[in-house]
């Protein structure tokens, strides 16, 4: 058997990190099972509201050696009856340590996947924070605890409207620099209209289009 | 000697692609940066928004052209973990063969650009000489030289065809060979060292925080890698470790991140070698298309509330889909696709790395980082 940190570790490392997480006032977390393909994995996933965001984003970067952010993902739910914005963090454990070196040769760290417990175990943390009706969406920036979040955030400020309270430097970053202030291309009210195969392929120029789509971009 | 700005790009010999990196610099040597991306931004996350799940798999492909296959699996499974669906085995292993070729197809492709970056051109015509061998034999999977659209919700779009295994082993052997020669010809030219070497160290743990994955941070002595540690497919089942590089203690310079690369083609060549061999139902007998032993029913909706997400080692880290369901026409469509390119990360880190290096020293550093504009403006 090749190299795989089993199941049973991740699991357990899931629960006891999912235990910790839940202890901060207004953070529910739970081990969730994903599979993809053949695998299941474990990983954290858990709900913040927007004020005790920052406290636990320290907490797990100090506490429980969360070192990485992966993604940041912002929804825009206008129909929904909870919410209007999400903000999706995934976050990551990977246990990277700087290798250690004998005489200044450096000792490569190889980590012993398929026996790694507790702490060590790499774990996927997901932590989704809803945001109430309002035209001024924001949450706390974690710019300055890893430093991977600084584009993800201005990404996530340029495509879907959602500010970072205290991001520094935010500014488009996938867009033309001279968009139009408030222009967030990917909010709902911006419609795209689904294009089925025969038409994508039959009526490129869209000379078969129905009344109902008059006006409606191609 | 006063300080000033200078724009390379969005057209210049150390882009690959189309971007701006700004430089402020004091003579030679440079003091600050600031990359400028967006050129390319097509939209692909709103797009896929009008699209249904099978139809996206295609705009995956485009995002890297250099590493198509790598990017439709990383989405089909999140789209898999969205629809629940479980996958054939025999499926999982063609898929495994179809990644890694394309891994080693990727890395030729960088090898191959990062040579007359630094001043040696006959490497590019030797490796795009090899990747020609790696894009024939994804071309007998998925039918096209560069977009395969070769995965599908549930499984595969075809079978390994006839002789596959043959070929496939035949050329790998033949590559594992060569690839010494390249070795020989990067190693001994004294030009392509001292270019490469002692410029754009970078330490592991820095590299984590920056949100820097995949081949540049086994450069500097460490084994992370998502195919173990957040397991998905059937690695486990071969036997096989990460590539490390030994760095020195100022971390991994460009000289690391060429030979991780190097090494990473071997071990993918080797899994794949494994792989035909391990093969359930052998890798001579063929499945016609949508054989349930290669492709799993699917659902083609997704319930609302329902989410898929998965994280991928792509040729240049970590990869990664986030999928909510419940989109137009009740769930056809999904109604958010967010998308992590391992390089939108690791570009501002790479040019953090430049800071008080020559001038002439940024096509060096800047190309060992693998840069892919497409995924990275998406």
């Amino acid at each position: 058997m090749g190299k795989k940190v089993t199941a049973a570790a991740q699991q357990k490392a899931a629960t006891a990190l999912a235990e910790a997480m839940s202890s901060i006032d207004g953070v529910n977390a739970a081990v969730d099972t994903r599979t993809s393909g053949t695998q299941d994995r474990h990983t954290v996933s858990a709900t913040s509201t927007p004020e005790s965001w920052r406290a636990l984003a320290e907490a797990l970067a100090a506490e429980q050696g969360v070192d990485y952010c992966s993604m940041i993902t912002g929804i825009h739910w206008p129909d929904a009856a909870d919410k209007t914005w999400e903000v999706v963090y995934h976050l990551m454990r990977t246990c990277v340590r700087d290798p250690a070196s004998i005489q200044g040769v450096i000792q490569p760290n190889i980590t012993d996947a398929n026996n790694v417990e507790g702490a060590d175990v790499p774990l996927e943390i997901q932590i989704s924070i809803a945001l109430p009706d309002t035209r001024e969406p924001a949450v706390a920036s974690v710019q300055d605890i890893w430093v991977g979040a600084d584009w993800n955030e201005k990404e996530t400020w340029d495509l879907v409207g959602i500010d970072f309270n205290g991001h520094e430097g935010m500014r488009r970053v996938l867009n033309p620099h001279e968009t139009p202030v408030g222009y967030h291309p990917l909010q709902k009210q911006h419609k795209l209209r689904y294009h089925g195969f025969e038409e994508m392929y039959d009526d490129v120029q869209g000379y078969l289009r129905k009344p109902a789509d008059a006006g409606k971009l191609k | 000697m006063a300080e000033m700005w200078i724009s390379m790009g969005p057209q210049h010999p150390m882009t690959h692609g189309l971007w701006t990196l700004k430089i402020k610099v004091d003579g030679e040597t440079v003091v600050d940066t600031e990359p400028d991306l967006g050129y390319i931004h097509r939209g692909v996350e709103k797009i896929c928004e009008a699209r249904d799940f099978t139809q996206i798999t295609t705009y995956c492909d485009r995002l890297c052209y250099a590493s198509a296959n790598t990017w439709s699996h990383s989405y089909i499974y999140a789209a898999e973990d969205l629809l629940g669906v479980e996958v054939p085995e025999r499926a999982e292993y063609i898929r495994l063969i179809a990644v890694e070729i394309q891994r080693i197809a990727s890395h030729l492709m960088w090898l191959g650009a990062y040579g007359p970056d630094i001043g040696n051109l006959s490497i590019m015509v030797w490796c795009l000489r090899e990747r020609e061998m790696m894009m024939d034999l994804l071309q007998e999977l998925g039918g096209s030289r560069m977009h395969y659209n070769f995965p599908r919700v549930g499984g595969v779009k075809r079978d390994l065809p006839h002789g596959f295994a043959q070929r496939a082993r035949a050329k790998l052997k033949l590559f594992l060979n060569r690839i010494q020669e390249y070795e020989s010809l990067f190693d001994e030219s004294t030009v392509f060292l001292v270019r490469s070497q002692g410029v754009g160290y970078a330490k592991p743990e820095e590299m984590i925080n920056h949100g820097v994955s995949g081949p540049n941070i086994r450069a500097a002595g460490v084994d992370y890698d998502v195919r173990w540690a957040h397991p998905y497919s059937v690695y486990s089942e071969l036997d096989w470790q990460p590539s490390v590089e030994r760095s020195s203690i100022k971390g991994a310079d460009c000289y690391d991140r060429y030979r991780i690369r190097v090494e990473e083609m071997r071990m993918s060549a080797s899994m794949v070698l494994q792989a035909i061999d391990k093969i359930p139902g052998g890798a001579e007998t063929y499945h016609e298309p949508g054989d349930p032993k290669i492709l799993a029913k699917a659902p083609s909706r997704a319930p609302e509330g329902a989410t898929g997400s998965h994280h991928f080692e792509d040729s240049r880290g970590e990869s990664m889909f986030y999928l909510a369901g419940g989109g137009e026409g009740r769930g056809k469509m999904p109604y958010r696709v967010s998308i992590r390119s391992p390089m939108f990360i690791t570009i501002p880190y790479a040019a953090k790395c430049m800071i008080g290096y020559k001038v002439a020293d940024i096509p060096a550093i800047m190309g060992s980082f693998d840069p892919c504009i497409g995924e990275t403006d998406r």
